[in-house]
């Protein structure tokens, strides 16, 4: 197990080098070039090469993603190119929003889909198991913002019921304007989530229900709740505990259309705006972070999958 | 580089105008999203709140506070006229007025000002105005640091001096009609030396304060309760920000927001229609939707070809698509609200027939085809769509192509490398751009040229005035550009505020006047 974790630690490090450096690379390809989206319009040529010299953007692109590197490794990611603050510090300003939505998302998203997926299984040939299996179905294929737009036309507009977006100025200060304003957007992202999570559980339950030993269980007397809770969680969490990595990953990214639609001044609307303004530290800081992210998460799934299924460690 | 372009949804030369798991989803995320007061409102009834707060929406988060920084007039909407101040002002009307110099004189020649300061003035944490402020407001946005719109304008400045803590006196270069103009724009502006970080912290003279800038989110000013002018009429105006029209008015409509300062999109308005607790107010703005020829190369460089364009365009067609029966057609490059506006729509009048002679004159019996860069936006999409299908009438076909903002910046503005671009213009007075033949259009007549560079040092503003009319009308009769339509300045408030500035002829935002009820 130690010699496993070794090597996947490595990996990791080994992956977040090359993620860096493709996002480096790709955003120096990309046409834009932020001294000139810096400058008022009738700007001469000297001013763009003035300000590309203050912005350091004049020297080879090998030179910055060395100096990039080299900060990376002491945990600098550099500082904005507009506001001349951290991008550290500029992402720290936007997790209160991010990390709440993102996570309340990923837990609601596993309490709603495992019950209702598995009760799609079992009466999949029923009127309601039928009728669930469409709707999930329907949630994975409506785009996000789309279904993002309707609640907010609904319940905040219509019916007033909650803020259409927004986050309070003083944020979690006040926690129950905060909770309020974050209400809508989890539901959202949870729709969403939720609707492809309980067609994997569904697939998953139908799996194992079509198992011998759930046979067998019935044969000996057991329920069938009874002989799928004994039986299902063992042999299905394995490919469960991977749904859900990729779940809390998408989760994360699901935050960048949801901040824009509800108005929210988390890390994917600091992603968006930067990415606009071709703010390249800020956009490669926060892409760096999220692929961090989900590269360690996969790290975790990955750990988590070997201790709940020592068959994976057999193989190796 | 954004200051003739409006953010209609936050585009930043239009700017008013306006992911994954794993290495390879990283990647294709970071190319993905890249790819990707004077005049009033109507009146209300009862008794105004003197400590209201006002928020007020907006799609024009500023990136940074440094009023000598150009790129993006978010900055200019929040500060100018309400936290910072300059010597003098451009009225909503469009009119240059006193402000921090209550007064001035100007030499016989036309080239030394002096400036006599209001008195009295302080800065909001209490130090009193000097002259000295002044002289280094006014250095700093000639400096090497200043990316201002109006720096190029203001280097006909030769001497900055303040021979008392009331007076300034400036040396021009040479005569320049338009430099009290000039010393109306942001960067112009008075703001406290060593304040701090020039980028996130401003102090001014202006009627408020700036309280905090949540980044992504908010600004909200206070009232400045030592202001040395009349007081604003609110306590707090906080500035909310959207990356999203749609979220906006969504805000709007729940009752989050008091005004929003610019609609963008049309379709908005059908559900504020019939609604008595929103108005609908339409002012006029400087903000011209252009369609825009390559005028240095080939086709383009056959007038013939450009005048063909114009008359198998129906402006009036384009205009009613856009924004129904708001806005106007416009035939040069000047709004109404200019004095040198004259209408100039009876030139290039919609011809299909008369388009098809000149092609054929000019070469292209057989038809002509060429690619349009823009930036899309709702109201551009529609101008696109319209101006393919009617020139397609005239056997013109054009491939549109487009393109995000930095990468318009790039391609057209820096490069030249376009055939033809649809684009919105927002600045005041940006007519003499047709005087400069490396401006991106690259119109190159030297009559045109002569006759804006002697506008400025021009002697008297009606010499000034004669001399841009006609400009105005050469480039519409070369037509170095097929100019559409002047976009409305459509607000949309509760029907609890009053007092907010109609047009949109200023990169301000006024706010001090709004009452709430």
């Amino acid at each position: 197990m130690l010699s496993y974790l070794i090597r996947r630690v490595a990996w990791l490090i080994g992956s977040l080098f090359v993620a860096g450096s493709a996002v480096f690379f790709l955003l120096r390809v990309l046409p834009g070039d932020p001294a000139v989206t810096l400058l008022a319009v009738g700007s001469s040529p000297d001013q763009i090469d003035a300000i590309r010299h203050q912005l350091g953007t004049d020297r080879p692109v090998l030179a910055q993603y060395g100096h990039w590197l080299g900060d990376l490794v002491t945990g600098n990611l550099g500082d904005s190119l507009f506001t001349q603050m951290p991008v550290l510090d500029q992402i720290a300003g936007r997790l209160p929003v991010t990390v709440p939505l993102a996570l309340s998302a990923f837990v609601l998203s596993i309490v709603v889909a495992v019950p209702i997926g598995v009760f799609a299984a079992v009466r999949r040939r029923g009127l309601l198991g039928v009728a669930v299996s469409t709707l999930a179905q329907l949630g994975i294929a409506l785009p996000i913002f789309w279904i993002g737009i309707v609640v907010v036309w609904l319940v905040a507009v219509q019916w007033r019921a909650l803020p259409p977006g927004g986050f309070p100025r003083t944020g979690w200060q006040d926690p129950a304007a905060a909770v309020q304003s974050l209400v809508l957007p989890v539901a959202t992202l949870t729709i969403a989530q939720g609707s492809v999570l309980v067609r994997y559980v569904r697939s998953a339950t139908l799996d194992v229900l079509s198992q011998e030993y759930v046979r067998t269980a019935r044969s000996l007397g057991y329920s069938l709740p009874r002989a799928l809770w004994r039986h299902g969680p063992r042999n299905g969490a394995a490919t469960v505990v991977q749904i859900l990595g990729i779940l809390l990953a998408s989760s994360l990214l699901g935050t960048v259309v949801i901040e824009s639609v509800f108005a929210l001044p988390g890390l994917g609307s600091l992603l968006l705006t930067s990415v606009k303004a071709r703010d390249l530290p800020i956009v490669q800081g926060t892409v760096f972070l999220m692929t961090a992210t989900v590269l360690v998460v996969g790290l975790v799934v990955d750990i988590v999958q070997r201790l709940v299924d020592p068959r994976l460690g057999a193989r190796t | 580089m954004t200051a003739h372009h409006r953010p209609s949804a936050g585009l930043p030369f239009a700017r008013r105008l306006r992911p994954l798991g794993g290495l390879a989803a990283a990647a294709a995320l970071a190319v993905l999203l890249a790819a990707c007061g004077s005049s009033t409102s109507p009146g209300s009834t009862g008794a105004a709140d003197t400590n209201a707060t006002i928020t007020v929406g907006s799609l024009n988060e500023p990136t940074t506070l440094n009023t000598v920084k150009g790129g993006n007039t978010g900055h200019a909407q929040v500060l100018l006229r309400n936290v910072v101040e300059g010597l003098t002002v451009l009225t909503d009307e469009g009119k240059v007025e006193p402000l921090l110099a209550k007064s001035w004189d100007v030499s016989a020649d036309g080239t030394v000002y002096t400036f006599h300061l209001q008195p009295g003035v302080t800065f909001s944490d209490g130090t009193p105005l000097k002259a000295s402020d002044v002289v280094v407001a006014l250095e700093r946005v000639t400096s090497d640091e200043s990316t201002s719109a109006r720096k190029k304008n203001l280097s006909i400045m030769k001497t900055i001096e303040a021979p008392d803590d009331g007076t300034v006196k400036v040396t021009l270069s040479a005569r320049s009609q338009s430099f009290l103009f000039y010393l109306t724009s942001t960067g112009a502006a008075v703001t406290k030396p060593d304040a701090g970080n020039p980028e996130t912290t401003v102090i001014g003279t202006g009627p408020y304060t700036l309280s905090s800038w949540k980044q992504g989110d908010s600004i909200t000013l206070t009232r400045n309760d030592t202001y040395w002018g009349t007081k604003a009429s609110n306590k707090q105006v906080v500035y909310r920000f959207f990356k999203d029209a749609t979220a906006e008015n969504n805000a709007l409509l729940a009752g989050q927001l008091d005004l929003v300062t610019q609609v963008s999109s049309p379709d908005v308005l059908t559900q504020f229609d019939n609604r008595p607790e929103f108005s609908i107010v339409e002012g006029t703005s400087t903000t011209k939707e252009l369609f825009n020829f390559n005028d240095a190369i080939a086709p383009f460089n056959n007038p013939d070809v450009r005048h063909a364009i114009r008359q198998a365009i129906d402006r009036k067609a384009l205009l009613t698509a856009v924004w129904a029966d708001r806005g106007q057609v416009i035939g040069s490059m000047v709004p109404p609200t200019d004095p040198w506006y004259e209408d100039l729509t009876s030139i290039d009048e919609h011809d299909v027939a008369g388009a098809k002679q000149l092609l054929a004159k000019a070469g292209y019996a057989n038809g002509l085809s060429f690619t349009v860069d823009y930036v899309p936006s709702d109201a551009i999409n529609i101008i696109a769509q319209g101006l393919k299908s009617q020139l397609a009438q005239a056997n013109i076909t054009i491939t549109l192509n487009p393109v995000d903002d930095a990468t318009w910046t790039d391609k057209v503005y820096k490069n030249h490398n376009f055939q033809a671009t649809i684009m919105t213009h927002v600045n005041q007075r940006d007519l003499v751009w047709y005087g400069d033949p490396t401006f991106y259009w690259q119109y190159d007549n030297p009559q045109v040229q002569q006759w804006v560079k002697d506008s400025e040092t021009a002697a008297t503003p009606e010499e000034q005035t004669a001399l841009l009319k006609k400009v105005a009308r050469q480039i519409s009769e070369d037509a170095a550009s097929a100019w559409l339509f002047l976009d409305p300045a459509i607000k949309v408030a509760s029907t609890s505020v009053s007092g907010y500035q109609k047009n949109n002829t200023t990169d301000s935002f006024y706010v001090a006047p709004i009452t709430k009820r």
